[in-house]
């Protein structure tokens, strides 16, 4: 299995707002990776729930993708939707930088 | 006891030959790099390329990276903060086809730049790095890697204990998969942060530092190794150039004095300056002819010169002080004739500004010369004008060099010396170096009566009987003319 992917909620955007789309590079179970799974999922239930997908790349499975889109550092979070080359590196941990980089709060929400 | 002494006697060869089995080296195809680090560097280990912005660490690891792909070793250049785009153009300025290579699956350039608008939240690792690089590695068959500007991916860390894990884990990584590896790191200046990446003078297996620095006006490149874990290395500091076709580091004197005896007497061009020096100068030596301005030294080198291209041999003329148009118009006053010599190809005039180059530069331009002229004999025309090299120490060495190369060759050596003062005998001692040199003649002039006489002495002959009086000489329109006593 290359791509592990998770649908929240019926998958569908709720009416009022906007659908997410990331993809969480990991680097197999290895702490942060598994960190960076857990915050995202916590974050996105918190404030996307119902409307978000997360497509989850194992770089140690899947190389040539990481090379693909040079994504070196794990864990690595990039967004697909709504704006497109908004990247997080690390295990967001620090929930309020990763709110505020994706605007989970504020105009778009 | 008698037996066991004779045991370990016996034993000991062995061992140290066992001991002093060579590590494996990979050449970097550096002309010079390779004599200084005894062959090469450590095959399947790290090298650390250490140096200040601009001191020409990447282009090193890059071109020791294309000579193993060329030679059929595939590698892999990551490129931490260059656009991989540029690195091609750059390297095609050198002559370096990285296309071809890439096509042929020899090389590959990783663009591993770190998108600047990155946010960091929390800790992460290298490991999408090393996925990566395994992945590719294990595609085309890698042995060598280039990693370049690794400070940069550093920097993302804001704690100096998880660069350090990180980068050993890439290490450990490296060394696992049996790669000869280059890292190339940006030095801080000192006053900075002294320390922040020593650690990696301690994990790697081979260091070389890489300096540039201006001296006089004039920059210089250099190179030092500090380590080189299982093999012995030149412990100096080596001056280097980037020329045309990448880094020449300049060809280490040897440490043993290879120098052929003195050869037989060949004539000075001069009959009577002949007979003074009981036969000529010796062919190999070095000559060097000391004089105020005026006083005939280029003339007197030049109809030695004359002499030997008339005999059909090659003489190489490095001039520091004019133009080889306004040499040939010159000597035609004292009736040397040179272009004709000039024309067959026997004479060759290379006219250089001191100061346009720093003095490796001039030792890599001169050496390049003596092979590509194969000269019986060198004139330098003026030692007193290699000092506007940039140090009179920079001037010392490019001459020792010089004079060194000549020596194993065989071929003469003219240095031709400025002295301005009164004092013309201490003034001949040209930067040092008349103790190493065979055989001197000074050329004063002085004032009696109102009339300006030339007066001509040999200070010292190796290996030839010579005169220990001043002879007084005319420069005329037919050369020097001794005049008789």
């Amino acid at each position: 299995m290359i791509n592990a992917s998770k649908r929240a909620g019926n998958g569908a955007a709720v009416a009022g707002g906007k659908a997410y789309a990331f993809r969480l590079f990991v680097a197999g179970n290895e702490s942060n990776s598994t960190q960076a799974r857990g915050n995202l999922t916590q974050l996105c239930e918190e404030y996307l729930k119902g409307r978000y997908h997360i497509d989850i790349v194992d770089v140690l499975k899947d190389p040539a993708i990481a090379l693909k889109h040079s994504v070196l550092l794990t864990p690595m979070l990039v967004m697909l939707k709504p704006r497109l080359g908004v990247s997080v590196l690390g295990n967001l941990g620090d929930t309020k930088k990763v709110i505020a980089t994706l605007r989970l709060i504020g105009g778009e929400r | 006891m008698a037996t066991r002494t004779r045991r370990v006697k016996h034993k000991d060869p062995a061992g140290q030959q066992e001991r002093r089995k060579a590590i494996k080296k990979v050449p970097t195809g550096i002309v010079g790099l390779d004599e200084v680090v005894c062959g090469g560097l450590p095959a399947g280990r790290m090298t650390l390329l250490s140096g200040g912005a601009g001191s020409g660490k990447s282009l090193m690891a890059l071109q020791s990276l294309l000579h193993s792909a060329g030679a059929g070793e595939p590698g892999i250049l990551v490129l931490f903060e260059e656009r991989a785009a540029a690195v091609r153009q750059n390297a095609r300025s050198l002559g370096w086809d990285l296309a071809t290579l890439e096509r042929k699956n020899l090389l590959f350039l990783m663009d591993a730049r770190v998108n600047p608008e990155l946010v960091i939240s929390g800790d992460f690792s290298v490991k999408g790095l090393l996925a990566i690089l395994d992945h590719q590695a294990k595609a085309m068959g890698a042995r060598r890697i280039v990693l370049d500007a690794v400070d940069t991916l550093l920097h993302l860390y804001d704690s100096p204990s998880r660069e350090r894990h990180e980068l050993y884990a890439l290490h450990e990584w490296l060394l696992n998969r049996g790669l000869t590896t280059i890292m190339t790191v940006k030095t801080v200046q000192k006053e900075e942060s002294p320390s922040r990446y020593a650690f990696l003078d301690f994990m790697a297996d081979c260091v070389i530092h890489i300096d540039q620095r201006v001296t006089g006006q004039i920059t210089t490149r250099r190179l030092r190794v500090v380590k080189y874990r299982g093999s012995g290395y030149g412990r100096n500091e080596y001056p280097f150039i980037i020329g045309e076709n990448g880094i020449n580091v300049v060809p280490i004197t040897s440490n043993v004095l290879q120098h052929r005896s003195p050869g037989p007497h060949v004539s000075s061009g001069q009959a009577q300056l002949d007979g003074m020096l009981g036969g000529g100068y010796r062919r190999g030596t070095s000559i060097l002819l000391a004089g105020s301005p005026g006083a005939g030294k280029t003339t007197l080198a030049c109809s030695f010169a004359q002499a030997a291209c008339q005999r059909g041999e090659r003489v190489l003329y490095l001039n520091f002080e004019e133009s080889p148009e306004s040499m040939v118009s010159n000597m035609l006053s004292p009736g040397i004739v040179l272009a004709p010599l000039i024309k067959s190809g026997r004479l060759v005039i290379q006219s250089y500004l001191p100061e346009a180059m720093g003095a490796e530069e001039h030792l890599f331009h001169a050496l390049n010369t003596l092979n590509e002229v194969h000269p019986q004999h060198l004139v330098v025309d003026a030692i007193s004008a290699c000092k506007r090299m940039g140090s009179e120490q920079a001037a010392f060495e490019y001459l020792m060099r010089v004079m060194n190369a000549c020596k194993e060759r065989g071929i003469t050596c003219f240095y031709l010396n400025q002295a301005i003062g009164p004092d013309i005998v201490a003034e001949i001692s040209g930067i040092g170096i008349s103790s190493i040199i065979d055989t001197v003649v000074i050329l004063c002039q002085l004032s009696i009566g109102g009339s300006m006489k030339r007066q001509l002495a040999i200070m010292k002959s190796r290996g030839s009987k010579h005169s220990d009086r001043f002879h007084e000489y005319r420069i005329t329109d037919r050369g020097i003319d001794l005049v008789k006593a």
